[in-house]
C-alpha cells in the first residue's frame, strides 16, 4: 500500500503553516518507501495531482471551523466534509476536483484519503513564520494522529 | 438616503463578505464587498535578503506565484540596476505565457464559465465544472484537464516547478531551454492554440448565440464606466510581461501613459475605515466615492481593464478576435463587467500564439542568461498578473536587503471597481425584497468576473473560497445570511 502524507499551508502565514510544520516533523520519523512525505501550498485541482496514484492520501491542514473548539485537533474522512458548489473565484474544492477525475474515468484517486485538521475559528492573515503558542501546542497531538493514521490499514 | 455605518469590528478576516441593506420596499440602498487582505509584509519583509523575494512573494498567493515572482524578479532587476539578456526576458515571457494559459483556463471552465453553460440560473449544486462537462460532453472535460495540465507543464519546465518557480533571478534566469524541451513546449503549444480557438467558438455557440446572454451581459446592472489600467507595448498592444502601464478613459481615449517607476505619481491608495483593502485610483482624477465615470479615479484592471486600455492585441488571431468583441458589445471601451469573460478567452488565445512565437524564436535556446548586476538601490516591478496589474516595490539597503517593500495587488488595483459591480448588481438584481439564490447568484456573477485573488483564503480545507452573504431591512435586522464554504 503506497500512503502519502502531504502538510498543506503558507508557511509565512503564521498558523495557517500548521500542516507543514507537522508534516516537516513526521518526515523526520518515517522511513518507509512505501510512505511519502511531501508539503504544499496549494488546494483543489493541483492537490489532487498530488495525491493520484497513491492507496491512501493523510492531508494535514487547518480547517476553519465554527463549531470546534480552536486548536482542537481532529481526524476527518473526505467524505465528511460537505461537497460545494463552486463559488471560489480561484480554484476549485478538493471534492469537486476528485467528483470530476472520477466522470474523466480517473482511476488513480486514492481508496481512502483522511484530513488531520487542526480546527480554527479563524485563520490569520497576518504575514509571520512561527506559530502561534495556542496552535504550536497542537503540533504534538496532529503527529501523534497522523502516526497512529499510518498504521491503519484501509 | 439613510446613511450607514458599518461597524470596524464587523471586518472580517479570512473570507470575503458582501453586505446588503434594502429599504422600506425592500429594493436595495447599498451593499458592501469586503474581502481579506493580508497584512504586515513590509514588516516582514524588512531586513530579508532582496534576492529572496522572488521565492518568498511567490507563496503569497497559491494561484499567482508565477506573476508574483516575476513581479519581484522585475523589481529586483531596477534594483540592483541590471538589463537582463534578451534570451532571458523572453524565457520569463514564454514561461508567464504558460501561467496564463492554466489560469485562464480554469477559471473560464470551473469559475465564471459554468454560470454561462449551465445557466445563472441553475441550481448552485448543477453550477460548477460537473454541470459543464454534462452540458457540454465528457470529451470537453479531458481537452479541458489536457490543456491547463499543459500550461502547468510549461510553466514547470522552465520555472522548476510549477507552484513554486526559483528561475528568476536578478539580472536573468537561472536556467536555458535545450533543444528537447523546446520541442515538447513546441508540441504542447500547438494542442493550446487549437484549444484556445475552440472555446472562443464555445463562447460564440453558448453565449453568443444566445440573446438571453447577450442582453444580461448588456444589462445596466453590470455596466461600470471606469477608468482602464493594462500594460501596453510600444504598438499600444496589451503585453503581460513587460512595456508602459496604459490608462484610457470613458471614450476609450489614451489619458495617461507611464512607466511603473512613476507609479507613486499617478495612482493613490484610499484606506477606507470598512474595509482592509485599500482603494487606488488616479491620483490626477482624485477620488470621488464609490462613483464611476469620468471625474471619479476609479480605474478597473484585469482582461477587459487590458483590452480597453490597448489598441489590439500583437498577434494575429488574438486581434481578430479583439476587433470581433469590440465591434460586438458596440465599440470602445466595453463597460460591461460579464465581458471580462469573453475578453479573457481572447487573452489566453494570445498566450497561446505569443508562446508559439517565443519557443520558436532563434535566441530561446541561448545559454546567455544572465547579467551581472550592480549596486543595491531602490526598484519598481511591473507584469500583468491574470487578473490585473501587479506592482512590486522595494527600497534596499547598501547590503542588499528589504528596507522598505510595497505591494499592489491585481485585486487591490480592481478593489473600488468590484465593490461598486456588486452593489449595482445588488440593485439591479434585488427587487421587493427577493432575495432568492437564483438573485444573489446573479450578485455573485458581479464579482466572479473579476477573478478576485483572495490570498489568505486559498487552500484551506475543504477548499472554495468562503463567502458570506448577509441581507438588512430596513431596521438593520438581519433578515437572511448566506455561507459558502465557511
Amino acid at each position: 500500500m503506497k500512503t502519502i502524507v502531504l502538510g498543506i499551508g503558507n508557511v509565512i502565514l503564521s498558523d495557517d503553516g500548521v500542516g507543514i510544520h507537522v508534516s516537516r516533523e513526521i518526515k523526520k520519523r518515517i522511513i518507509d518507501k512505501n510512505v511519502t512525505v511531501d508539503e504544499a501550498i496549494t488546494g483543489g485541482m493541483n492537490l489532487l495531482d498530488l495525491i493520484i496514484g497513491y492507496d491512501k492520501a493523510i492531508i494535514i491542514d487547518a480547517v476553519k471551523s465554527k463549531d470546534d473548539e480552536h486548536g482542537l485537533v481532529r481526524r476527518i474522512p473526505l467524505s465528511d466534509f460537505n461537497t460545494l458548489h463552486s463559488c471560489n473565484p480561484h480554484d476549485v474544492s478538493l471534492m469537486e476536483a476528485i467528483e470530476m477525475a472520477k466522470k474523466m474515468g480517473e482511476k488513480r484517486i486514492p481508496e481512502q484519503i483522511i484530513v488531520i485538521g487542526i480546527m480554527m475559528k479563524e485563520i490569520p492573515c497576518e504575514f509571520g513564520e512561527t506559530l502561534s503558542d495556542e496552535i504550536q501546542a497542537t503540533v504534538p497531538k496532529a503527529i501523534k494522529l497522523t502516526l497512529n493514521e499510518l498504521k491503519n490499514k484501509i | 438616503m439613510k446613511t450607514i455605518t458599518i461597524d470596524p469590528i464587523t471586518r472580517l478576516e479570512g473570507h470575503g463578505k458582501i453586505t446588503i441593506f434594502l429599504n422600506d420596499q425592500g429594493n436595495v440602498e447599498n451593499a458592501y464587498l469586503q474581502i481579506p487582505e493580508l497584512r504586515g509584509f513590509e514588516r516582514f519583509a524588512q531586513g530579508r535578503r532582496a534576492e529572496d523575494m522572488p521565492q518568498i512573494t511567490s507563496r503569497i498567493c497559491g494561484v499567482c506565484p508565477v506573476a508574483h515572482h516575476f513581479a519581484a524578479t522585475k523589481a529586483l532587476d531596477a534594483a540592483f540596476n541590471v538589463d537582463p539578456p534578451s534570451a532571458a526576458k523572453k524565457l520569463r515571457e514564454l514561461m508567464y505565457m504558460g501561467y496564463y494559459i492554466y489560469d485562464h483556463i480554469l477559471h473560464f471552465y470551473y469559475l465564471g464559465g459554468p454560470d454561462f453553460v449551465v445557466g445563472p440560473d441553475a441550481p448552485p449544486a448543477k453550477r460548477n465544472i460537473i454541470g459543464v462537462i454534462e452540458k457540454a460532453g465528457l470529451e470537453i472535460g479531458k481537452e479541458v484537464i489536457k490543456h491547463r495540465a499543459y500550461g502547468q507543464k510549461i510553466t514547470a519546465i522552465l520555472g522548476g516547478k510549477a507552484t513554486h518557480p526559483v528561475c528568476g533571478l536578478p539580472g536573468g534566469v537561472s536556467k536555458g531551454l535545450n533543444k528537447d524541451e523546446v520541442k515538447e513546449i513546441d508540441r504542447m503549444v500547438d494542442s493550446c492554440i487549437e484549444f484556445a480557438k475552440f472555446s472562443l467558438k464555445l463562447f460564440d455557440d453558448i453565449v453568443l448565440k444566445n440573446k438571453k446572454y447577450v442582453d444580461l451581459i448588456l444589462s445596466d446592472p453590470y455596466q461600470l464606466a471606469t477608468y482602464n489600467m493594462g500594460l501596453v507595448d510600444k504598438n499600444n498592444k496589451v503585453n503581460f510581461y513587460d512595456g508602459k502601464i496604459r490608462v484610457s478613459d470613458q471614450k476609450g481615449e489614451e489619458i495617461l501613459k507611464f512607466v511603473v517607476k512613476d507609479y507613486t505619481k499617478h495612482i493613490v491608495e484610499r484606506v477606507e475605515e470598512w474595509s482592509y483593502i485599500k482603494f487606488p485610483f488616479l491620483k490626477s482624477i482624485g477620488w470621488n466615492g464609490f462613483t464611476d465615470g469620468k471625474d471619479s479615479g476609479i480605474y478597473r484592471v484585469g482582461p477587459l481593464g487590458r483590452l480597453n486600455a490597448a489598441d489590439g492585441m500583437a498577434t494575429k488571431l488574438a486581434d481578430k478576435e479583439y476587433k470581433r468583441m469590440f465591434e460586438t458589445l458596440g465599440g470602445k471601451p466595453v463597460n460591461s463587467t460579464l465581458a471580462f469573460h469573453w475578453a479573457r478567452l481572447i487573452e489566453l488565445l494570445y498566450a497561446t500564439e505569443r508562446a508559439k512565437e517565443l519557443v520558436n524564436d532563434s535566441e530561446i535556446t541561448s545559454q546567455k542568461i544572465r547579467n551581472p548586476v550592480g549596486e543595491p538601490g531602490e526598484g519598481i516591478g511591473v507584469t500583468e498578473a491574470a487578473r490585473g496589474t501587479l506592482i512590486h516595490h522595494y527600497k534596499l539597503t547598501d547590503n542588499g536587503l528589504i528596507d522598505k517593500a510595497n505591494l499592489i495587488v491585481a485585486t487591490t488595483n480592481n478593489a473600488g471597481a468590484i465593490n461598486m459591480s456588486v452593489r449595482n448588481a445588488a440593485k439591479g438584481m434585488i427587487k421587493k425584497g427577493d432575495v432568492s439564490n437564483a438573485t444573489l447568484n446573479m450578485v455573485e456573477m458581479a464579482f466572479r468576473a473579476y477573478d478576485p485573488c483572495f490570498a489568505c483564503a486559498t487552500h484551506t480545507l475543504p477548499g472554495g473560497m468562503p463567502l458570506e452573504v448577509n441581507i438588512y431591512n430596513s431596521n438593520k435586522k438581519l433578515l437572511k445570511t448566506l455561507r459558502q464554504n465557511i
